[in-house]
């Protein structure tokens, strides 16, 4: 393989990790944001005022 | 069941990624002038299409928000949660566009960047929906969602602009491949991988989507939840 080739595949990989790093953080930070509205709304059941 | 068709469809989305993933690495061929690193276009072009989606989204619901806000207020506020999904998860995709465009670029072109009409009206419609993102988190008040609406409406009118710039103007961005000049194209053992991607990074987004509207609306219902709840102490 030559070096044009081996920086070629490394630019391709680093692309999909970086699109797959962005899709999964945003996916985690959702599911964060899940729990805490679960969370809060499981206390206001448990707290009327 | 609801929770059977959700985790099938989740499945199913899964397997598209990785058989996407599987034709772009492993199936598709080099590309006659760019080689290998032609590669990236079969995550960068279904980006940009899912995120011009969404961002249509958004238009619609800021639309609907701004008919329906004093005549449907129940309406309005479902709008408005798929208007607030729409941007974000639109946001997401065009960070996509714009991180694996100047890799691919640096190999192409030798350049990281380059201000040419493509690339500057893709970054201004990302800066456009990040400072819609930001209206909503910071801002404060009964006009927020208003001035929200009205802006995610300016944005979205970028969305045809950037679609069409490599057709008004001549960029250093490549010509479209789908629907531009005569004599252009894309051999069809390349067009196949870069349809099932298409289909994999759009079944993946509308369930994001679906998602951040399903949290936006259960924040919504929280929030009248507390209001009532501030108004009955009050009285």
């Amino acid at each position: 393989m030559d070096q044009a080739a081996i920086l070629d595949h490394q630019f391709v990989i680093a692309a999909y990790c970086v699109t797959w790093a962005i899709q999964l953080g945003y996916l985690a930070w959702l599911g964060l944001k899940w729990r805490a509205q679960k969370r809060k709304a499981a206390s206001s059941a448990r707290n009327p005022h | 069941m609801k929770k059977f068709a959700i985790s099938l469809y989740a499945a199913i989305t899964v397997a598209l990624m990785i058989w996407g993933f599987y034709q772009a690495i492993y199936v598709a061929p080099d590309d006659a002038l760019q080689g290998y690193v032609f590669r990236i276009i079969y995550y960068h072009v279904p980006s940009a299409s899912v995120a011009f989606l969404f961002f249509t989204i958004s238009l619609i619901g800021s639309i609907g928000y701004l008919a329906y806000r004093r005549t449907r207020p129940a309406w309005a506020q479902i709008a408005d949660a798929w208007a607030l999904a729409g941007a974000e998860v639109g946001v997401v995709f065009c960070s996509v566009v714009l991180t694996t465009g100047p890799l691919w670029g640096r190999r192409a072109w030798g350049i990281w960047w380059t201000w040419d009409a493509r690339l500057t009206t893709t970054l201004v419609l990302w800066l456009i929906y990040v400072s819609y993102l930001l209206l909503r988190r910071f801002a404060a008040g009964p006009q927020v969602q208003t001035l929200a609406a009205v802006l995610g409406i300016f944005g979205a009118l970028d969305v045809p602009i950037v679609y069409m710039s490599n057709r008004w103007w001549r960029t250093q961005h490549p010509a479209p491949v789908f629907g531009g000049s005569e004599g252009s194209g894309m051999a069809p053992s390349m067009a196949r991988v870069l349809l099932w991607n298409m289909l994999a990074w759009l079944c993946w987004g509308l369930l994001i989507l679906v998602l951040r509207y399903t949290v936006e609306r259960k924040h919504q219902q929280s929030a009248a939840q507390e209001a009532l709840e501030a108004l009955a102490a009050n009285s």
